[in-house]
């Protein structure tokens, strides 16, 4: 298991430093020096690149800004808050905790909802209620999380009234209802519709035929030896899950205007602030990079097959 | 002997359809040509994989509802701009924020005169910011007769108004003078057979088309804006997955069909690019792009540059990243038909007879995982659409004027609370378009791959 | 062979699958006695209906898969009749089942232990959860794994092929069942491998007392193990009789047929194998006729156009074939 283990960090590390070598070579292919307003003269131009190491080969800046990131000095913002240091602005602003609590919201929303109805569905099969379940997972994964946002906008906060239109700071529960449900609503029905279509799978199995010739109870069936083994394909979509529900929360945070990372990020991509995208990219690919790991650990643990893995490492 | 027939045993099969032994000629066991029994099996043929795959499809009912709805999409979003006389781009000064099916009061005034006439051109319904028809040669022609005139000072808020059977066939009232398709103060124009040289056709209309979906703040109507919109949108979609296809089968073919140091070094390329959260490497490449694509669109002259620049640099990005990131899984899962299909003994035989690899992959290989190329090229067509909207709607895709449902999502926003069917129309387009497409894919997957069936 | 008294009884069984392409009839009217302590072989190519016919005894069929006619008796109650619950305590208890692969067979994230043990609480014997591990521990001692104690505590993918295929047979036998169905269960495994299974299930038949149903498409096996062997073709038996008289006396040309193309290690021939020409038939459509007649060299034209009884050719040796009924003809021409 800790060879596993290794193995994973390994190529976790290597992706984040190929997303940051990415991120560096795209920043650079941006035309003209990112110092460049229009009442930079050639002087103020190059008194900045030296202050900032840009007059070096690229090679040496690239290394020097890995060494900074590894340090935590992830830049000083351009444009959004001039002068800060991106590192407070993404760790000591409050964005990473809020966005981070509404992302893992939202995951546990998705996992806690969308088994348990996968399941159901799966169990009753042909019934009305799969046939329930199913018209309502595959209308899930068609609408677009802006789409579902602003609905629930309309309708809960304008109409009804029974819900703030700004979810601000997520101070109570139910600023939180409408971002969390519109987050996690697709991979919601994405994970049922995945836990049914990998219990069925799992019901044709050899195993679930050789079990029910023992005279199983149709519950253990499905309970026992039918979802430990479905599950599986359900952990591994956990990291696209969580790749999505950050992507999402770009959406809904400019939506329901909650100052988190996500709306922060969109606000620097629209007004080109450099250091601030290039940090805000690693952080978050960073993070994923770290739920996927997670998820290669816990998707081993289900999996006791990993074990003979160790044995022969 | 005769015992062992007497003792015809009780598991027989249907004891009243035996016939009597003696009754049994000596024709009948006289033996059985070739033809006769190659003629009872030929009875039984099976069907081709294409055949079977689309009945299959068609039993299918979900699927089947599912194409035809698509379908529809298609035809509003490809045929429709044609059907209505409303561009995605121009702008009715007059008719700026209207709700669905609802006319302005100058609209109103006009429409009054629908079937009272034989056409009419109304100023206050001309496209873009002039509502008024400037001095000078005009022409209309109408079953084939022309009617040339000029006029001398420009009109503003009138209506020209043509009824071939009236003793003045050609008149210009005031919209203040119309009223419940009755019209006063009607100024005759007078006019020739032949047009002055230079002069410009007028095209009349018969009744005012109503806007179905309503208007924008900038009075353009938003039935075009969403039929060009979801217009862009299917061609995003399509080119996107295409280029998935393109690039990610040839790249999972060479892997796969390479095999060894080649296939394992590939591969780790695929796992490192698939471990990539893509969507932050999509909208950085959004923002490097733009400024290099539109430097490369002004200062080029190929058709190419040419027929990317009026796709505008967003969705050039767009197509670019697709390119870069997304044909991962394709190749991964051509990959894996290539190692299945290597396996089997007749492209063995290719190879034993000496077959170069480029043959084997086009005559053995391609046709054999044509279904699932199908198959997931049709599920990346809405995750590619998902995208573009997801992009649009933060404000990074197409550029106004044009739109796609992502971006026309996007400008509703503002205004949401106060018209919030400007987001239910694009939003509810752009559902059923990916929708379909997911149950189609689906569909096909059923099949296509009767493996996969549940 | 003891054939007192009967355990199972096969009468005119009928089991169709509704696809979407129609009706397909893959077991068309069977039947067969079974007694007690009886081991029968199945012998058949794929499709021919073996492996649906025992899952129909066992209740195991699965939609589209219907059984449409006929009757399953065993110790005089028809098991078609039994409800779902009564299905269930029947399953795994009177009769279990031991399947052809033992690599995906087994549930991969339980422990062997922990999936004997299951076979054995979930028919409320009154065991303990000790006493339940202990028999579990016995029953793989039983079947020949050393270090059971150690071993019941593994997961399947630590066990080998044949040592999987033991800890299956163990499972089948745990709750002492009178019957065993064993569908193709030495098919996926290496040859000596195939042999020491053999002699497990043969060693334990004896032991336990258990009827045996032997599915296979190898001969080889059926001579090893089985007093009586039914010949299916195309969802019918076309021939049944002992061991010995299917062996040394065949008589349906598709059994001929079959032997021809088997090898013989048994025998100092050096006969060429014979390979049985053409494709089985397809049971979306079956012909009117004899289902082997488009493949059967013998064809004759009533075969095309009838399908044939069945004739005792021997003592408890039937055979369908319009063969029989023509070499009567010529007697009786010669007589």
């Amino acid at each position: 298991m800790a060879g596993y283990i290794f193995k994973r960090f390994v190529v976790a590390i290597l992706t984040l430093l190929l997303i940051m070598t990415i991120t560096f070579f795209l920043m650079n292919a941006v035309p003209g020096s990112p110092f460049l307003t229009e009442k930079s003269t050639p002087e103020m131009i190059a008194r900045a690149n030296a202050k900032y190491g840009l007059d070096k080969p690229l090679y040496v800046q690239l290394f020097n800004y890995v060494k900074n990131y590894l340090h935590g000095d992830l830049g000083t913002s351009l444009k959004m808050q001039e002068g800060t240091a991106v590192s407070t602005i993404i760790f000591h602003q409050g964005k990473f905790t809020l966005s981070l609590k509404l992302g893992l919201y939202a995951l546990a929303l998705a996992v806690v909802i969308g088994i348990p109805l996968g399941c159901i569905a799966a169990y009753n099969r042909g019934k009305w209620i799969d046939g329930f379940l199913r018209v309502v997972t595959t209308v899930g994964v068609a609408v677009p999380t802006f789409v579902l946002a602003t609905m629930l906008l309309v309708v809960f906060a304008v109409k009804l009234k029974v819900l703030s239109t700004l979810s601000g700071s997520l101070q109570d529960f139910k600023s939180y209802i409408m971002p969390v449900i519109s987050l996690s609503f697709y991979y919601t029905c994405y994970v049922a519709k995945l836990t049914r279509t990998s219990m069925l799978d799992a019901i044709n199995q050899d195993y679930i035929r050789t079990a029910r010739a023992k005279g199983v109870k149709t519950r253990a069936l499905i309970l026992k030896h039918a979802l430990r083994n479905s599950l599986i394909p359900v952990i591994t979509y956990l990291g696209p899950v969580m790749a999505g529900i950050i992507t999402g929360s770009f959406v809904v945070e400019s939506t329901f205007s909650i100052p988190g990372l996500g709306k922060y990020f969109v606000q620097s991509v629209l007004s080109r602030d450099y250091p601030v995208i290039m940090a805000t990219t690693v952080v978050l690919s960073a993070l994923v990079i770290f739920m996927n790991l997670v998820v290669d650990i816990a998707y081993k643990i289900v999996d006791p097959r990993i074990n003979l893995i160790t044995k022969e490492d | 002997m005769d015992a062992k027939f007497a003792k015809i045993s009780p598991f027989q099969v249907d004891p009243d359809k035996i016939p009597d032994t003696f009754a049994l000629t000596s024709e009948d066991f006289a033996p059985a040509g070739e033809s006769e029994k190659a003629a009872m099996v030929e009875k039984h043929k099976s069907v081709s994989y294409w055949r079977d795959a689309w009945r299959r499809f068609r039993a299918n009912t979900v699927s089947m509802v599912a194409l035809g709805i698509f379908v529809l999409c298609l035809l509003f979003a490809f045929v429709g701009p044609s059907l209505i006389p409303y561009g995605y781009g121009d702008q009715y000064r007059s008719s700026q924020k209207l709700a669905p099916m609802e006319f302005s009061a100058g609209e109103k005034t006009v429409a009054s005169l629908a079937g009272k006439c034989d056409g009419f051109y109304a100023t206050a319904l001309q496209p873009g910011s002039i509502t008024a028809l400037p001095a000078g040669d005009y022409y209309i022609t109408v079953k084939g007769k022309t009617y040339a005139f000029t006029l001398d000072k420009t009109v503003e808020k009138s209506v020209l108004i043509l009824n071939a059977g009236a003793d003045d066939p050609l008149v210009l009232v005031k919209e203040s003078d119309i009223k419940d398709g009755v019209y006063k103060n009607s100024q005759v124009i007078d006019f020739t057979d032949t047009p002055a040289a230079g002069a410009a056709e007028l095209s009349l209309v018969r009744r005012v088309f109503p806007h179905v979906f309503g208007t924008d703040s900038a009075g353009r109507d938003l039935m075009a804006r969403t039929m060009y919109g979801a217009r862009v949108s299917i061609i995003i979609g399509v080119v996107a997955a295409l280029i998935v296809l393109i690039i990610g089968s040839i790249y999972g073919a060479i892997s796969g069909l390479a095999g060894g140091a080649v296939d394992f070094v590939m591969m780790r390329i695929v796992e490192l690019i698939y471990s990539i959260p893509e969507v932050l490497i999509v909208l950085l490449l959004q923002v490097v792009l733009k400024d290099p694509l539109q430097a490369w669109f002004d200062a080029g002259t190929s058709a190419f540059a040419r027929s990317m620049s009026d796709l505008g640099s967003g969705i050039v990005s767009i197509f670019i990243t697709f390119a870069l990131l997304y044909w991962v899984t394709m190749a991964r899962i051509v990959r894996g038909q290539v190692l299945q299909l290597k396996a089997q003994e007749y492209v063995t035989a290719a190879t034993a007879l000496g077959a170069s690899n480029g043959r084997i992959i086009r005559r053995h290989l391609l046709p054999n995982c044509v279904g699932q190329l199908v198959i997931t090229t049709c599920l990346q067509i809405p995750s590619a659409i998902f995208l573009e909207s997801f992009l649009s709607f933060l404000g990074l895709g197409v550029s106004a004027p044009m739109a796609s449902l992502g971006s026309l999502c996007s400008d509703a926003l503002e205004t949401v609370s106060l018209y919030p069917y400007r987001l239910v129309f694009p939003g509810v387009i752009l559902t059923i378009v990916v929708l379909t497409l997911n149950l189609v894919g689906d569909g096909l997957r059923d099949a296509l791959d009767p493996r996969l069936k549940k | 062979m003891d054939e007192k008294k009967t355990l199972l009884s096969v009468k005119d069984l009928k089991v169709s699958f509704f696809t979407p392409a129609g009706e397909v009839k893959a077991v068309n009217g069977i039947s067969y006695d079974l007694g007690y302590n009886e081991v029968m072989g199945i012998v058949g190519e794929s499709g021919s209906g073996k492996s649906v016919e025992a899952y129909s005894i066992i209740g195991l069929l699965q939609s589209p898969g219907k059984v449409i006619g006929g009757t399953i008796e065993f110790e005089g109650e028809n098991v078609l009749e039994f409800d779902e619950e009564r299905m269930r305590q029947f399953r795994g208890n009177k009769v279990s089942m031991i399947f052809q692969n033992p690599m995906t067979c087994l549930n991969p994230v339980y422990t062997i232990g922990n999936q004997l043990i299951e076979a054995l609480m979930c028919h409320d014997k009154g065991y303990t959860k000790e006493q339940a591990r202990k028999r579990a521990i016995e029953m793989l001692e039983l079947v020949g794994i050393n270090n059971a104690e150690k071993r019941i505590d593994q997961y399947p993918h630590e066990f080998s092929g044949g040592m999987r295929q033991r800890a299956m047979i163990a499972m089948a036998l745990i709750c002492e069942p009178k019957l065993l169905i064993a569908d193709e269960p030495t098919t996926a495994l290496d040859v000596t491998i195939q042999a020491q299974i053999l002699e497990l299930m043969k060693d334990l038949q004896k032991k336990e007392n258990t009827s045996i149903i032997f599915i296979t498409h190898n001969l080889g096996v059926v001579a090893e193990i089985c007093d009586r062997v039914s010949v299916m073709y195309a969802g019918h038996i076309i021939e049944q009789g002992p061991v010995n008289d299917i062996f040394y006396e065949p008589r349906h040309p598709y059994t001929k047929g079959l032997l021809a193309s088997t090898p013989r290690l048994d025998e100092e021939t050096k006969e060429r194998l014979i390979p049985i020409e053409g494709t089985p038939i397809d049971l979306l459509n079956p012909p009117k006729g004899c289902n082997f007649g488009p493949r059967c060299k013998d064809c004759m034209k009533i075969c095309l156009r009838e399908k044939p009884p069945f004739v005792e050719v021997g003592e408890g040796h039937i055979s369908a074939c319009w063969l029989h009924f023509m070499e009567k003809r010529e007697e009786e021409a010669r007589s």
